[in-house]
């Protein structure tokens, strides 16, 4: 069994999975009964102020039979007195000692602001602290959460003012509703930050109820943005995570966060540079007890890999992200259609006519069977087949060997600019 | 004809006009095409313009350079 412990900027914790600064660690009884049930930390839901309720709050995507493959709130932070929290931090942290307790925060862009809470939260006993600039609604009409995250200026200034006081390791939490998240994250770095965390959650509308024309979800006929979260968000949470992995001007470690559900999705965040993980819509689907099976799985995965511990994990596929301008275009693949397992229904056919480079032919073979067969020649290598075809192992994306040196974009354009003494095209980063 | 054939036919003209001592001397794209002009690369040769359609072509033509040589000395084309 791998030792699954780890250490993200000073912040001990048992496994990497916590979960994140929303309703499942809105008090003590809930965090005290994940901490039972396996998970290794958890980010307090936000403390701040004010505290205020609002009604309705969630709405979910469904996709093609799929409960919440995305989730939406219009909830703000803890809706509790925060000495009440501070009371009740302090009883599990003295319960789970060894757990990790990171209290989220989230008040007035004003140095006196932060100081006082910084000072009142540490006092408790947690084991570091997460400032959220994330939020996307609520708060941010007020000029915090997403609104200060938004000005990287800001982000710097306040992170700066808590290290002024801080005493345990500081996450700052990054809002996605923004052109390019690695600016505000070299701020955060810049104002002292020990650690990030990527994503919040991103504007959202879930959608319209067509009958009552109202939005869902509303208040009394009205709606507002929302938080968009769940699987849906994973793909755009892990571009995220991994262009501040790689960045050099950030450098601090990555609490990773955004639609993960399973213990696979644990292990693609850290491969991209993610020291742990942070896990909400999952919980709030399925309970606390879904950390059993990612504990299982990846205990399980890391033994098949032979590796000793979930650590030797992080950040191994970040060299393996890169730059558009620096793929291999002499890189080629084809899509090859094995007839053993093919059923014949032809999406792959109407996909590749419809929408592709139309190279998969409908013939008919010698035995008079009806058989789709790739012109490899013509196949682009685009992947569309493979993606529409729902019988498993009927096509295969061959990688061919062309026997042509690699070539990436900006190559080519040195050559071409070599050749006419003049830049033709900008390089593409 | 099929995309393959398309890319083929421009691959084949760029191949011969090597095979024949023609050197790439500038490759210029725009909305219509790569127009690749080659020197001679003997007496009694002239020059020539390829005007490239094919995405296919366009990238055999670079990697061609890319892989055979540095860039051309200047030459006098007569163009």
């Amino acid at each position: 069994m791998a030792d699954l412990s780890i250490d993200l900027a000073g912040i001990k914790s048992p496994n990497p999975f916590w979960l994140a600064s929303a309703p499942p660690t809105n008090t003590g009884y809930q965090v005290q009964r994940a901490f039972e049930a396996g998970w290794g930390g958890a980010v307090w839901k936000t403390l701040g102020e004010p505290v205020i309720n609002t009604s309705s709050r969630f709405a979910a995507v469904h996709f093609n039979g799929q409960r919440v493959a995305g989730f939406n709130n219009i909830e703000l932070i803890t809706d509790r007195p925060l000495e009440v929290n501070l009371k009740e931090i302090y009883e599990t942290k003295k319960r789970f000692p060894n757990h990790a307790i990171i209290a989220s925060l989230m008040v007035e862009p004003k140095q006196e602001k932060w100081h006082e809470i910084v000072k009142r939260v540490e006092a408790v006993g947690v084991d570091g602290l997460e400032l959220n600039f994330g939020c996307p609604h609520g708060m941010a009409e007020r000029g915090m959460g997403a609104a200060s995250g938004q000005q990287p200026d800001l982000v710097q200034a306040q992170t700066t003012w808590v290290k002024e006081v801080a005493t345990t390791p500081v996450i700052v939490k990054l809002t996605p509703n923004i052109t390019d998240i690695t600016v505000v994250a070299r701020h955060a770095v810049k104002g002292g930050a020990d650690a990030i965390s990527l994503i919040n959650t991103i504007n959202s509308l879930a959608g319209v109820d067509i009958h009552s024309w109202n939005t869902i979800p509303n208040v009394g006929g009205q709606g507002a943005h929302g938080g968009y979260c769940g699987p849906a968000v994973k793909p755009i949470a892990l571009s995220m995570v991994a262009e501040c992995a790689r960045d050099r001007g950030v450098g601090v470690p990555i609490s990773g966060i955004g639609g993960i559900s399973t213990w696979q999705d644990v292990v693609e965040f850290m491969l991209m540079g993610s020291t742990g993980i942070q896990v909400c819509t999952a919980v709030m689907h399925h309970g606390f007890r879904i950390v059993e099976e990612m504990i299982d799985g990846l205990n399980n995965y890391l033994d098949d890999k032979g590796l000793a511990s979930v650590t030797e994990l992080i950040g191994k596929s970040v060299p393996k992200y890169s730059n558009w301008g620096d793929l291999d275009l002499n890189y080629k693949v084809v899509a090859r259609i094995n007839e053993d397992n093919c059923i014949n229904c032809n999406k792959c056919h109407i996909a590749c006519e419809d929408a592709s480079h139309q190279c998969i032919d409908m013939l008919t073979n010698a035995e008079g069977k009806a058989i789709l067969q790739v012109r490899e020649e013509d196949c682009v290598g685009c992947n569309l087949c493979s993606i529409v075809c729902p019988a498993d192992g009927a096509i295969d994306m061959v990688a061919l060997d062309s026997g042509v040196a690699p070539m990436t974009w900006n190559q080519r354009n040195q050559v071409i600019s070599g050749l006419n003494g003049s830049y033709s095209e900008a390089e593409v980063v | 004809m099929s995309a393959f054939d398309e890319f083929d036919q421009e691959r084949q003209a760029i191949d011969t006009l090597l095979e024949q001592g023609y050197q790439v001397i500038s490759i210029a794209e725009d909305l219509d095409g790569a127009r690749v002009t080659f020197a001679p690369g003997g007496p009694g040769q002239s020059p020539v313009e390829l005007l490239l359609l094919t995405a296919d072509a366009r990238k055999h033509v670079t990697t061609v350079v890319f892989a055979g040589s540095k860039p051309a000395a200047p030459i006098e084309t007569g163009i």
